[in-house]
This record gives structure tokens, sequence and C-alpha cells, in this order.
């Protein structure tokens, strides 16, 4: 009468909370999962190609469309990756303001991930709180460079424009109604008992694993590992900025939520930061019109909200064009965490395990 | 008053004869160009360069300073003035923030330690942008890796990123792979570098760096490089049954492997007609294969 066997099932990729279109064969004992596969691929379009047979200020315009909820992070590991490259020192308010929206870009996202993830788990009000303050900053980015989401916010060599009027005023706003906002959404879910009873153990995932699987971010924060480029190796004006690594030794989905909302606040003090201290000067480096690269190779990585966002050149003698692109996406190294996250646990809990990795699509697939 | 128009009939696609074929050479937008050279970083190419500039250098100034004294030998035989004397040419100086990085010997520690340790399967390790390169055989690779992670001294503990480059104009090998490694606790980077031929299976870096398992995948899946005793090499960002490798650069960026419209499914002709005159626009011979 009772049968017992395993049942395969798909889950996506069209399903709306998997944040994009990721399919992943999951076959279940009863609600236990015993195996699970991510499969990729379905938004790939390419972009390395494409980057091959574009030029250098081009090719910048393609790394929006990768991690499209962060695309000012991706637009600075390109151009400090070319600037690599070429030997490019960038003037330092460049290099400020550059901090200034990398680390807005990472709020936003940031912000997204917990709209999305409560939105997953099942609360629904946060979504609305995180979403007011998303479009403030949207707003910024757009008062700076006329796009919401496709940014190309900076230049290979700095800047195309200093802020525009009114920028900081804008910005020092938004700085000081931020930190009550947080309060609000951590009234909402921290001490919430049914988030507590959806994140706290699910998904664990612990340091050793973390470091052999190659996973970044916030995931191996989470897992007690103060690894954070940003501080490892600085670029942009990091160096200059005092902040923290928030830690937690948990390594389950609570304790990222509670790394990724420390980060948001040393975020906040870095953007306080840059206000205060903007240097005065050029934000334009002089080069020539037209780069020629030489035969070289660089690998520029920089703390993108996901994780480690790596980008590797090669250049060709006179080439205007990289001989070679490659992007090292967080997501599409995370992504592999995902088995071993949910294996041997219950079907509810995959929705909170793609939700806590924060993936996207469009970097996982490129 | 104007002459009535005549009603208009659109005129048919011509359906191409022949067999099913994609002739990807016929189409102008598929030409591809190979690239010549070799832009295969590397401090002993950059070294027999430098010195093979100086030496052209070295022979362009001689040949002025010899054309000099004739002209002169010979504008004295004339009576006439004599010409000026040549300036040895100074390189340009851009005015420029500009400051190229070439290669450098490399001084760092972690690299005069793997080549310590590897002796003579180390090819080269050189230095540049403060980046660390070490080029190791290929056969080598495992054991390099091993040495990386496990050697007190190095400790890589992370494999940040995999990666390769195809390079069609070198003589003795295909690709380079990549392998960019992280120390988290000591806060420090490597590059291992191996060349490898067509058709060679370099070594799984999975039983060392398990994250390697998905960038060997996707280096498989964008160069066809097959890795040996890796657990599952499959195509990953691609479709099972893709034609053709797309980051080689023989590759076109349009065409080549794109998914044909399967037509068994297309129940209304629609599909198969808009197909038909893509191809004959595309100058491709499609011709309606026969039902079983």
């Amino acid at each position: 009468m009772f049968k017992n066997e395993e049942m395969e099932i798909n889950l996506g990729p069209q399903h709306p909370s998997t944040h994009g279109v990721l399919r992943v064969k999951l076959r279940l004992d009863g609600e236990t999962v015993v195996k699970c596969t991510p499969i990729i691929g379905y938004l790939h379009r390419g972009v390395e190609k494409i980057c091959e047979n574009k030029t250098f200020f081009q090719g910048q315009v393609w790394t929006d469309r990768m991690d499209y909820v962060a695309a000012i992070s991706n637009n600075l590991g390109w151009a400090e990756g070319v600037e690599k490259l070429f030997g490019i020192e960038v003037p330092r308010r460049a290099r400020y303001i550059r901090t200034m929206l990398t680390e807005m870009n990472r709020l936003a996202s940031h912000l997204l991930w917990l709209a999305t993830h409560a939105l997953d788990i099942g609360a629904m009000t946060v979504f609305l709180y995180t979403f007011r303050e998303r479009e403030y900053l949207l707003d910024l980015f757009e008062a700076f460079c006329g796009a919401r989401l496709t940014t190309t916010a900076f230049r290979i060599g700095g800047l195309r424009e200093d802020l525009p009027p009114g920028f900081i005023k804008q910005a020092q706003a938004f700085q000081d109604i931020f930190l009550d906002c947080m309060e609000e959404y951590e009234t909402l879910l921290s001490e919430n008992r049914i988030w507590k009873k959806r994140t706290v153990g699910v998904a664990k995932i612990n340091a050793e694993d973390c470091i052999a699987l190659g996973i970044t971010g916030p995931v191996l924060r989470a897992a007690g590992v103060p690894y954070d480029i940003r501080k490892a190796f600085p670029s942009a004006a990091y160096a200059e900025m005092d902040f923290e690594i928030p830690t937690r030794p948990e390594a389950d989905t609570y304790a990222r939520y509670l790394v990724r909302l420390a980060e948001m606040r040393q975020s906040h003090r870095i953007i306080q930061q840059c206000i205060d201290g903007l240097p005065e000067g050029p934000v334009m480096a002089k080069i020539p019109k037209i780069l020629k690269s030489e035969v070289n190779e660089v690998y520029h990585s920089i703390e993108a909200p996901k994780g480690e966002l790596g980008y590797y050149f090669v250049g060709e003698k006179g080439g205007t064009t990289p001989y070679r692109m490659h992007v090292r996406a967080p997501s599409f190294v995370n992504m592999q965490a995902l088995s071993k996250m949910v294996e041997g646990r219950l079907l509810a809990d995959v929705i909170a395990a793609i939700g806590t990795l924060d993936v996207v699509l469009g970097e996982i697939d490129r | 008053m104007s002459e009535p128009i005549e009603p208009q009939t659109p005129a048919e696609p011509e359906v191409p004869t022949g067999p099913y074929v994609y002739d990807y050479a016929a189409s102008p937008q598929r030409q591809v160009v190979l690239p010549k050279t070799v832009p295969l970083p590397s401090l002993k190419t950059y070294r027999a360069e430098v010195v093979a500039q100086q030496a052209a250098d070295e022979a362009k100034w001689q040949k002025m300073q010899a054309d000099y004294e004739t002209a002169k030998a010979k504008a004295e035989a004339e009576g006439k003035e004599a010409p000026k004397p040549p300036v040895k040419p100074v390189p340009r100086k851009d005015d420029n923030d500009m400051k190229t990085p070439w290669p450098q010997e490399a001084k760092a520690p972690d690299l005069l330690r793997l080549q310590e340790l590897l002796g003579d399967k180390v090819e080269e390790v050189f230095e540049q942008a403060g980046e660390l390169t070490c080029q190791v055989r290929k056969e080598a690779l495992h054991e390099a890796l091993r040495l990386c992670r496990d050697d007190a001294s190095l400790k890589y503990e992370m494999l940040a990123d995999q990666t390769g480059t195809h390079y069609p104009a070198a003589k003795d090998f295909a690709f380079s792979l990549v392998y960019q490694l992280t120390s988290i606790s000591r806060r420090k980077r490597l590059r291992v570098r191996i060349l490898v031929p067509e058709g060679f299976e370099p070594e799984s870096a999975c039983s060392l760096y398990p994250g390697a398992n998905w960038m060997e995948r996707e280096t498989y899946d964008m160069l066809g490089i097959r890795f040996k005793d890796h657990p599952d090499m499959t195509r990953i960002l691609c479709p099972e049954d893709w034609e053709g490798y797309p980051l080689r650069k023989e590759y076109p960026t349009v065409g080549w492997g794109q998914r044909d419209i399967d037509l068994r499914e297309d129940r209304g002709g629609v599909l198969m007609r808009i197909a038909m005159e893509k191809a004959g626009q595309m100058g491709i011979n499609l011709k309606q294969p026969q039902a079983d």
C-alpha cells in the first residue's frame, strides 16, 4: 500500500524563488533532499567572447549585464583590471568617488538580497521597506551617471564626470536616515520567531568546506573566516578607510543574515568617510584616446557584494581589445556550495539556501 | 487621376536545392581572422625582444652614421656644404599617467621556494604588474598545486580561479591554463601556469581543490580541454549537444553552433518559412529535411 521510493523533481528554471533561471534537479526521499544538482547556463550570452571583440572602453558596458543588481562593483573590477594591465595611476578623488559609489551599490545589492530572501521565506513586509531605501540609492546613481541599473559608472583612468552638484547633500541625507531604516528591518526580522525557525541551523557549511570550494564573500565570513578583499588586497581607496570585517562562527543562514546586516553598517561607515574626506583634484588620469596594450596578463579581483569578483585579462602587443578576458564570477563558484548545504535536509530549506547564497544568474551564466 | 495600382503579391522565397548543409565559410559575417602572434607573457620572450630591439636600434644608428659619412665625403668632393651630422634617436616619452608593467625577474620568496622544490619541472618564474607567475611542465601540474597547498611556507589554501587561453599561432602548444591561487592566511596570490598542446589531458585539480570542479567544466565547455580524473566532465554553460568550443579563436562570433530551429515542432510552418528566408539571405543552403 505504501511505496517507499525516491522521487526526482525539478525546481525551476522558471520558479520565482530561484532568482533567475536556475534549475535545480532534486532527488527526494519524502521531503528530504537526497541529491541536489544545480543546472546552469540558461542565461549564457558569451560575454567573454563578446569582450574579446570590443575595445577596453566598450567592454565595460557588458559588465553591467552580468551582476545586474551590483553593476557598479562589476564596473570597478573591469576598470581597475584594465588599469592594472596598462599601469594607469588613478587620481585620488576619482578613487574616493569610486569607493563611495561601490559601497552604495553594495547597500543596494544587500537590500535587494534582504528583500527577496525574506520574501522567499515568507516575510513580505521587509520587501516594501528595503525597496524604499533602494530607490533612494538608485536615484543617486541616476543623478551620477544617468542610469539606475546598467550604470557603466567609471571610465578607464578615472571618471567621466565629477559628482553632479547637490550629490553630496543628497548622499548625506540618505546617510542620515539609513541607520534608522536598518533598525526597522532588524525589528521585523532579527527576533522574529518564524524567521529564526526558518534560518537558524539551516544550510550550514563550515569554513574548511568553504575554503576548499573557493567560496568567498558573506558566506565565508559567516563561517568565521575574516577574509575580505577590501582588507586583504585593497584597491580604490579602501586602504585609507577605517572599517571592520564582520564575522560569525555559526555558519548557518541566520549567521549570514547577521553578517550581511553588519556589512551594511560598515558600508554606511565607509560612505560617510568618503563624504567627509573627499579630496579635491582631477577625476581623470592622463591617458591616450586609444589604449594599446603590451603582452601582459593580470588577474584583478575586488570584493563584490556576492564575493570575490575577479577579472583575468591577457593583452597582446598593440591590441586595442583584450586577447582574452575571463570573469571569475562569485555566484558561479558559490553555487557549488548548494549541494553541500541542502543534502540531507528538507525541501523547504533549498529555497532558504538559494536565497542565502545570494546568487545572480546573469553573473553565473555570463 | 493616377493609374490604379496593381495588387502586388509577395515573392515566394526561393527554396535552395541540394543537401542540407551549413556552409559557414559562405557567409561574410562568419569569417574569422586568426591571430598571428602568440601573446604569452614571459620573461624569456621579453628579454629576447629587448635584446633584438637594441640590436636593431644599434644597426639603424650605425647605418645612419655610415650614410652621413658617405654623404659628407660626397659633399666635400663636390665642394658643397657638408650635411648635418645625425642625432641619435631617443625613445619618445609620452606625457601620460601610464607606466607599462614589464615582466621582471622573480624575487618573491614563494617563487624561489617553488623553483627550489620543483627543480627542473619549473619552466619559468617571473613577476609582472605585481603578480607572481610560475610556469611548470604540464605533467608536473598536480605536484606543483599540491606543494602550493601543503608546503608550510606557501600555504595557498584557495583556488580562486582557473581558466585558459587559446593560442592558435603557437607551434608547440595550443593553450595556456592558469590557476589563480590565494592564500587567505598570508594575504598573497600566485598564478600557476601550464602550456598544453591540442588533445593533451591535464590532471584535474578537483582532488586538491574541490572548487575546481565547475571551473574545469567551464574550461572544457569553452576551450575543449578535457581533464583527467574529473568527476563529471560535461558541458556546463552551453547545452550538451553544442558544437564547437566558443572561446577558441577559430570560433566565429556569429553562427557556428547556434541552435537550429526544430522543424518537427513547427506545425504551422511559420518557423520554417522564416528559416528559409533567413538562410537565403545569409547564403546558406537549407533544404527542408524529409519526414521520416
